[in-house]
């Protein structure tokens, strides 16, 4: 498909690179404890990017049985309005690919029936009475193929799976909602499934009574649930398209040491087991670790084909792209590290961090995440699942709290990294003690 | 299309295909197939009915009884957008585009887009319903980015409507307007953070009530939960009798407006609170089954990558008594805070956080300097209580984007409120 499509438009514009995907999900789904639906899902397209006269056009489709002339044609109509970019496609990598495993046979073939018993085992382990049990188990096999007109091909195939579980617990007007899930290209074990339980178990435990929260500027444990608002405007500030565009504080700042310098940060494609790893990236780009913050430092930001040429520098292999739009920049997995890095089993609520805490927070989820201006650094938040620790001990659940702070300043000085790193969907951290965040009551 | 700063970053041209077949069979559960390739139609009914086979229930899952509809329900174009040059839509947005960074050089940053879209829905079912429908949408959005220093500030307009090309014309103030606010919020205070009198516009107090009180009436979140069922039961008394709150899917020419939803139920005004008591929710067929009430028209889909599932529409608060304005609702205030336009909210159940565009301090019964950072957070039985003053100047607020739920985003809804005032609510910023 993406030779015969690359072929129909070496003929009417100077280059071309294509993306072709197929995904076939399987799904099933427990309402409040009960089985209630399995589904599939089916879906193949392709995405076609072509210059011509040094201007960029792009154009897509779910066709079955796409016509390339019109595709080709779609995506030079869409080229004559585009701005010239200077942007040269990869040619064949001297190298073979990188060998990760991104497909696994049993998550491939896992029957129905296996992974409504997952689904099965984890309602009736997190059976309570008074509480509501959500659960999905959804498993992808994604083929894809990547090309372009300088020669250089890539295809591959991966499997994904996510269990999802979640409880909610309403007594009177206090809702309770405790959320975990589990992420991999291959399937999980009982055991890891077991992990989950034992994970929504703890802070279900904990979160029974509900306690005073306290006030001021305090030390808080972020969870790596928590911690997407800290993560959030670095990851903003580290993509060269903020940074191209002006509106990175990250900008200029290369190699300046900005946080606590046992801080690190990758990008890292070729993590083994990883639904968001990949050997070659959706521009024919192959892929490799970025470190985007080293030992506290600014490292390199990250890149797709367009921003680095509009930059002037070279491609991180971070180019994503869907059936309609245009490739952009996308990370695939975030690997934040410091400390020894040590985890142990299943990990106690805090990460083994709050045996110092006089008074303060654990922060498991906070409300409203993403919105606002992000990537200033500044945010404040109601929380939505915290703890108070008083003498080093969870005390309870805090409920009409904010916490607010800036990530910048709160990533220069980190009390402790925890020993209870995780994957959370494509990232994995482990929680962070920072000191000096505010904590406002109502 | 969309640009970044002064430069087109796209401009395409898309087409989208693909069918969703449910089935549900006697004592068991749906079975679903979603899928792109038509020729594949008999397959896939074949596969969503093995699926169904394959989930077997105790409790039977029943569909509350809709007559069966046939209908052609095509909306108006007001311009097709389908025989508009992609040129003519680049100048267009280049005109607000530019509106915004003409505004001052502080403006580092802009990004607009104008996205437009004809869907043709078909939809059947077993029971005899047959319906066509034409659902035009056409969006214009932009954030200018100012900054000074480190500080960055930005400013937000969007207007999406369920309408044409002809619809989108003539915005170039709106855009111009919020370039300017996010260069005068460089110099803006933070608010201090603390409980204040809020008086909120009439854009977030209908994020609000859709964020914050919407979500809960969609009777999915209920039906299969008793303490839910309990907290959320009709008859309990949610505000004050100033507060009337509703959802109408039936309203004209509104972008969450539709004749029909994805089961094929005409869409209706469902009255939620009234005069302060709750006393009604949205439904889907399954849903009003359980509860033994009536269908609403409220289950919609995305598109047919997924199953129709509960949604709001046009969700409004009602407007208060005519002539009431905002210096009613503010001349007693003392110190308040005046938060206006949204950048977001997001809530978790009965906790909610929102991410005011703007405000203003009110001091001594009137609006003095502009403030940033507003964030509203608080408790929803508490805050809707607290609901004690609501103006008769109610606007539907039509913006793009849309609503999100079970990975589900966007659908396209409307929200509408009048200036309501919270007699004391938390505002975060510098605690």
């Amino acid at each position: 498909m993406i030779d015969r499509l690359l072929e129909s438009a070496r003929a009417r514009v100077d280059g071309a690179d294509a993306l072709w995907r197929r995904e076939e999900q399987t799904a099933v789904t427990f309402e409040s404890g009960r089985l209630k639906s399995a589904g599939i899902s089916e879906e193949a397209g392709l995405n076609l990017r072509v210059l011509a006269k040094g201007r960029m056009g792009v154009a897509g489709t779910t066709a079955a049985k796409p016509d390339p002339k019109e595709l080709v044609a779609r995506a030079a109509a869409s080229a004559e309005l585009g701005e010239s970019v200077d942007l040269a496609f990869p040619a064949p990598s001297p190298q073979s690919l990188t060998p990760i495993p991104t497909f696994f046979d049993r998550t491939a073939n896992a029957s129905l029936a296996e992974l409504i018993r997952m689904g099965r085992l984890l309602v009736e382990r997190l059976a309570r009475p008074e509480c509501q049990v959500n659960v999905s188990v959804q498993r992808e096999v994604a083929d894809t193929a990547v090309g372009n007109t300088a020669g250089a091909r890539g295809e591959y195939r991966a499997t994904g799976i996510g269990v999802t579980a979640e409880i909610t617990r309403i007594a009177g007007d206090d809702v309770l909602m405790i959320y975990d899930q589990y992420v991999g290209a291959d399937l999980p074990s009982d055991a890891d499934l077991e992990t989950l339980v034992r994970s929504i178990e703890t802070r279900l435990t904990a979160a029974l009574k509900i306690v005073t929260p306290p006030d001021g500027a305090l030390p808080v444990v972020f969870t790596p649930a928590g911690l997407a608002a800290v993560v959030l405007p670095l990851e903003q500030a580290l993509s060269g398209k903020t940074v191209l565009q002006g509106s990175s504080p990250l900008a200029g700042k290369v190699g300046e040491t900005l946080f606590d310098a046992r801080l690190s940060i990758f990008d890292d494609p070729l993590t083994p087991g990883r639904p968001s790893s990949r050997p070659i990236d959706d521009e024919c780009v192959p892929s490799r670790a970025t470190g985007l913050v080293e030992r506290g430092a600014v490292g390199r930001f990250v890149y797709d084909l367009e921003t680095a040429a509009r930059a002037k520098t070279q491609s991180t292999g971070n180019g994503r792209r869907g059936v309609f739009g245009k490739p952009h920049i996308g990370y695939t997995n975030v690997l934040l590290r410091g400390g020894d890095g040590h985890v142990t089993g299943v990990p106690l609520l805090g990460g083994g961090l709050i045996a110092d805490i006089q008074d303060g927070l654990i922060v498991d989820d906070l409300i409203g995440v993403g919105q606002g201006n992000v990537i200033s650094g500044a945010f404040s938040h109601p929380v939505g699942l915290a703890y108070r620790v008083q003498r080093g001990e969870v005390t309870g659940r805090v409920k009409d709290a904010a916490v607010a702070g800036n990530a910048y300043d709160l990533l220069k000085r980190i009390g402790g990294f925890g020993n209870d790193g995780r994957w959370l969907g494509s990232r994995w951290s482990p929680s962070l003690l920072l000191d000096g965040v505010s904590i406002a009551r109502r | 299309m969309a640009f970044r700063g002064r430069r087109l970053e796209t401009a395409t041209v898309s087409e989208d295909q693909g069918g969703f077949v449910r089935v549900l069979n006697p004592g068991h559960g749906w079975g679903i197939a979603s899928f792109t390739s038509l020729d594949e139609l008999p397959a896939m009914v074949k596969r969503a009915n093995e699926l169904s086979n394959a989930v077997r229930l105790d409790e039977p899952i029943r569909l509350a009884d809709v007559a069966p509809q046939t209908a052609d329900a095509v909306l108006e174009l007001d311009g097709d957008v389908r025989g508009v040059p992609l040129a003519e839509k680049k100048k267009l947005l280049d005109r607000y585009n530019s509106a915004m960074l003409a505004v001052s050089n502080k403006i580092v940053d802009t990004q607009s887009s104008y996205r437009d879209e004809v869907s043709e829905v078909w939809y059947v079912n077993s029971e005899g319903t047959s319906l066509y429908q034409r659902r035009p949408e056409v969006v214009v959005s932009g954030t200018a980015i100012a900054r000074r220093n480190g500080d960055i500030e930005k400013g937000l307009e969007s207007i999406g409507l369920r309408k044409g090309w002809n619809s989108v014309q003539g915005f170039e103030e709106r855009f111009r307007v919020v370039a300017q606010r996010a260069v005068d919020l460089l110099a803006a205070p933070r608010v201090r953070g603390a409980s204040y009198p809020v008086i909120l516009d009439n854009e977030l107090a209908g994020v609000f009530i859709h964020e914050a009180f919407g979500h809960l009436s969609e009777a999915d979140f209920v039906y299969e939960n008793p303490q839910a069922r309990e907290m959320m039961t009709l008859g309990r008394r949610f505000g004050k009798p100033v507060l009337n709150v509703g959802d109408n899917g039936a309203a004209k020419g509104l972008r969450g407006t539709l004749p029909y939803d994805d089961e094929g139920t005409p869409t209706q005004d469902t009255p939620l609170i009234k005069e302060g008591i709750l006393v009604g929710r949205l439904h889907s067929r399954e849903t009003a089954a359980k509860l033994g009430e009536r269908p609403t028209g409220n289950a919609r889909a995305i598109s047919f990558r997924h199953p129709p599932i509960v949604r709001m529409t046009n969700t409004y608060i009602a407007p208060g008594k005519k002539g009431i304005g905002f210096n009613d609702l503010i001349s007693d205030i003392k110190l308040g805070v005046y938060a206006c336009g949204a950048f977001g909210g997001q809530t978790m159940l009965e906790n909610f956080s929102f991410t005011a565009g703007w405000g203003y301090m009110i001091r001594d019964g009137k609006v003095a300097e502009l403030v940033k950072d507003v964030v509203l957070a608080g408790n929803l039985f508490q805050t809707l209580d607290r609901i004690d003053h609501i103006a008769g100047d109610f606007t539907w607020n039509q913006m793009g984007g849309g609503c999100g739920k079970g990975g589900q985003f966007p659908l396209p809804v409307t929200e509408g409120a009048p200036h309501v005032r919270i007699e004391e609510a938390l505002i975060g910023g510098d605690v």
